[in-house]
């Protein structure tokens, strides 16, 4: 099937229809409500400050000073909310941090660095690139940036925060994912459609075939494995902005399953800003377990389940955001039973070029998503 | 006289090994006597060594060879019996006799006193399952000492079972709590290292296996404590010959070991060994700690460092299928002893490398927790300040002042320091290893019961 003789409309109908249908269902965080979760500069300086008055308070009496943290690893301190995803709420489980303990006596002077940090980047307004810090959630709010991994191509251009002009449009070569997510403005886009792809050898392979220009107008994104938090953030921020279907391409194995829920539902690490990086609208277009069958994948190309597999295919199907994805469920289940999992790159053993010009058109156009 | 002691002891042990009995359950008692005796020209000293309990069980005296009393005391002369009543309250206490020798010596003198109990007390450490009793009567005067041991502990790998002495003699410091304040220690069995025999050695017929087993001991322990300061002081290197018994006299190869040490890779400033009068009366070889000089007065710690001393055993192994007969391993463990020197020299690269991995691994562990409080605490105290001093907030500035009683940030940063100091040093975590006790008041203690000299 030549992808040049359907006529654009037909290949979108399934895609349009798709996003008439978000647009109606999904929430929308609007501006105001996203700046109402905005803590001001001397908000966050009056928390530190506070956080040091109590050290000095604490030995002023003769005690050793320590800091509670939520346990951000604990799923007691997780809930979920079908509109955000995973989020953390404020549970009895903390993690005490002591300064006289041997065992956690650096971290709690790392913790006191990071906030001289960030104390003086607040006090002077600048960011800089750092790697993420680990602290109470309400410092997350500051501006801080992380170096990203992920890269992004397609029919999309923005202007970063210095006022460089990104333009994604490269045919052969992908742009990196900014830097400083927040700082991004002036977002063009024409796209119908944002593909979230795995791995950066499935992106480079679309790349190299052209698909941004076959399946146009679109945007693909990669984290390159897990995402980093720029990707997701970046993912956020072209919903927030263009309210298309965002459409994800992992490995039908648990492991790119759950890459996809991170996308989608968040993790339990950076479930205190859920709201910020999580896409609730995200959905799995493949690789499915269902087209290794109906496709007739062969069998050699197949790899069995691993007891690892295995253990995190149950515990994905434990995760309290499936109860609302039946298909999903159906889907895990299937693999289940098979006991197979398959790479995207299988494909090719039905033939070389069959992922960018038979598969992902025909799952475009047929809406076989899930 | 310390010669004949140490047979008697070597043949005690010997016989027990021979007999394949394990060191676990071997106790027993031992006793140590030695009184003067005015002859026509010169003062004698009389010594007799009595043996009973489970530790001798099968030492027959009436089989016992008299070529093979004269392989043990060659030079000795025969002397008269102890004192019956002596003998008497040591067999009650143990049951009968098992072992008793007599032997004599000319030219008494006083000084054997110092040094039969510190050979007695080296032999006990690592022996603690014995329990010796010493009394020396010279002239008109009785000095007494009842080693007994309170806390011991086993160290030993698949050669050799060891129940060394393991009770702490270090006061407690006056702010510890009861019941918080380990009394014993606990040995660190280090590597086995083999050793080649010279060749003057051999030619006096010392062949088979010769190897050394190494075990640290950091006294006081103060695991329960991972925060307090330390300070290390003394390390003492004591030998054993095979059976387990004290090598005697001096070693010029220890006394010369530090120069050769990498004392900075130890996590140490200096050592270097201790006089000759240390030398004799402390058993073994003794190493004094240099300290760093302290230019930061704030360094100068409060609380005050506790002093450790760090005790290294070093037990002499020898395995050789062609001796069996028990003169021959008394003669072989002679002949180690006699060129131990040589022994030592000729290994003298590897026996070097073992002592500093040894006190490395010993000193590490509390090197590496003093290093990582003391950097954090710069971090903390640091970076609380720059937050306190870079404030425009001065509702926090002042309250940070008025908690700490301070005027200003400067006041304000020693008095931070003083008392983060304070807080933490003292952090007590319970180790079940440790041999923690009431500390109402110091416990018994096996110090010697002198009449005085």
């Amino acid at each position: 099937m030549s992808l040049m003789g359907s006529s654009v409309a037909e290949l979108f109908s399934a895609i349009d229809k798709l996003r008439a249908e978000l647009l109606n269902n999904v929430e929308v965080l609007t501006d105001c409500q996203r700046v109402e979760g905005e803590i001001s500069h001397g908000e966050i300086l009056s928390l530190i400050e506070n956080v040091i008055l109590g050290i000095v308070t604490s030995l002023s009496k003769d005690e050793a000073p320590f800091l509670a943290l939520p346990d951000r690893s604990n799923w007691a301190n997780i809930s979920f909310d079908s509109a955000i995803g995973l989020r953390m709420t404020l549970g009895s489980s903390v993690t005490t941090i002591r300064s006289d303990c041997p065992s956690s006596v650096t971290k709690f002077a790392q913790i006191l660095k990071i906030f001289v940090v960030i104390y003086k980047l607040v006090q002077s307004n600048s960011y800089a690139t750092k790697r993420f810090f680990v602290v109470n959630s309400h410092f997350e709010k500051i501006t801080k940036l992380a170096t990203s991994k992920g890269l992004i191509s397609g029919d999309l251009c923005y202007m970063e925060e210095d006022g460089t002009r990104i333009d994604c449009r490269s045919c052969s070569a992908a742009a990196a994912v900014s830097s400083n997510i927040a700082g991004i403005r002036n977002i063009v886009s024409h796209a119908k459609f944002i593909m979230i792809v795995e791995k950066d050898a499935t992106f480079q392979r679309l790349l190299d075939d052209d698909f941004c220009t076959k399946l146009s107008p679109c945007i693909m994104i990669t984290g390159k494995g897990v995402p980093d938090v720029n990707s997701r953030l970046m993912v956020r921020k072209l919903w927030d902005t263009l309210h298309i279907p965002i459409l994800a391409l992992v490995d039908a194995d648990p492991h790119g399953i759950e890459i996809m829920c991170i996308y989608k539902y968040g993790s339990v690490s950076m479930s205190f800003e859920a709201h910020s990086l999580t896409v609730p609208s995200v959905m799995w277009l493949g690789l499915l377990p269902s087209d290794l069958q109906r496709l007739r994948v062969p069998e050699d190309v197949l790899i069995p389940l691993t007891k690892r597999d295995e253990s995190k295919l149950s515990s994905l199907l434990k995760r309290p955001y499936l109860a609302s994805q039946p298909e999903w469920q159906k889907e895990m289940e299937l693999m289940q039973q098979s006991k197979v999992k398959a790479e995207i790159q299988s494909l090719a053993a039905i033939a070389p070029d069959f992922l960018t010009n038979i598969y992902l058109p025909n799952k475009l156009r047929y809406g076989g998503w899930v | 006289m310390l010669r004949e002691i140490q047979q008697v002891l070597r043949f005690v042990q010997l016989l027990g090994k021979r007999r394949q009995q394990s060191g676990l359950n071997v106790k027993g008692g031992l006793l140590v006597l030695v009184w003067t005796e005015t002859g026509p020209s010169v003062q004698s000293l009389n010594c007799a060594v009595a043996a009973a309990g489970p530790w001798c069980i099968g030492i027959n005296m009436k089989a016992l060879q008299p070529d093979l009393k004269e392989c043990m005391f060659p030079c000795a002369c025969p002397c008269l019996p102890p004192d019956p009543e002596e003998l008497c309250a040591f067999t009650d206490l143990y049951g009968s006799l098992r072992l008793l020798l007599t032997f004599q010596m000319k030219d008494a003198s006083p000084e054997w006193c110092a040094r039969i109990e510190t050979f007695l007390h080296t032999y006990s450490l690592a022996n603690a399952k014995i329990k010796i009793h010493f009394k020396f009567k010279f002239s008109q005067q009785t000095f007494q000492r009842d080693f007994s041991v309170k806390i011991k502990n086993k160290a030993g790998g698949n050669q050799r079972s060891l129940i060394l002495d393991v009770t702490c003699r270090t006061q407690p410091p006056e702010c510890v709590k009861k019941g918080c304040w380990c009394q014993g220690g606990h040995p660190v069995l280090g590597d086995r290292l083999p050793l080649s025999i010279p060749p003057a050695a051999m030619d006096q017929g010392l062949f088979g296996e010769l190897s050394i087993q190494a075990v640290t001991l950091l006294s006081p322990c103060v695991l329960q404590y991972p925060n307090l300061p330390t300070q290390l002081t003394h390390i003492q290197v004591l030998v054993y010959g095979p059976s387990n018994v004290p090598v005697t006299g001096p070693s010029t190869f220890f006394q010369n070991l530090p120069a050769h040490l990498d004392c900075q890779e130890v996590g140490l400033h200096g050592l270097h060994c201790s006089s000759f009068k240390d030398l004799v009366h402390s058993g073994g070889t003794v190493y004094t700690v240099e300290q760093e000089n302290c230019e930061d007065p704030e360094q100068e710690s409060s609380p005050a460092p506790i002093r450790q001393s760090l005790l290294l055993y070093i037990f002499l192994q020898h395995s050789d299928p062609f001796t069996y007969q028990l003169s021959d391993m008394m003669a072989t463990e002679v002949l180690i002893e006699r060129h131990l020197e040589d022994i030592l020299n000729n290994n003298k690269q590897a026996v070097t490398k073992a002592v500093q991995t040894e006190l490395k691994n010993t000193l590490k562990a509390q090197n590496q927790r003093k290093k990582k409080m003391r950097s954090a605490a710069e971090v903390i105290l640091g970076s609380s300040l720059s937050i306190v001093s870079s404030s425009s907030n001065m509702d926090f500035r002042n309250a940070c002042l008025h908690s700490m009683k301070m005027s200003d940030t400067y006041d304000l940063s020693a008095s931070l320091r003083e008392s983060l100091r304070r807080v933490t040093s003292w952090k007590f975590t319970p180790k079940n290893i440790c041999y923690s006790a009431q500390v109402e008041e110091y416990p018994e203690s096996d110090e010697p019961t002198r009449t005085e000299i």
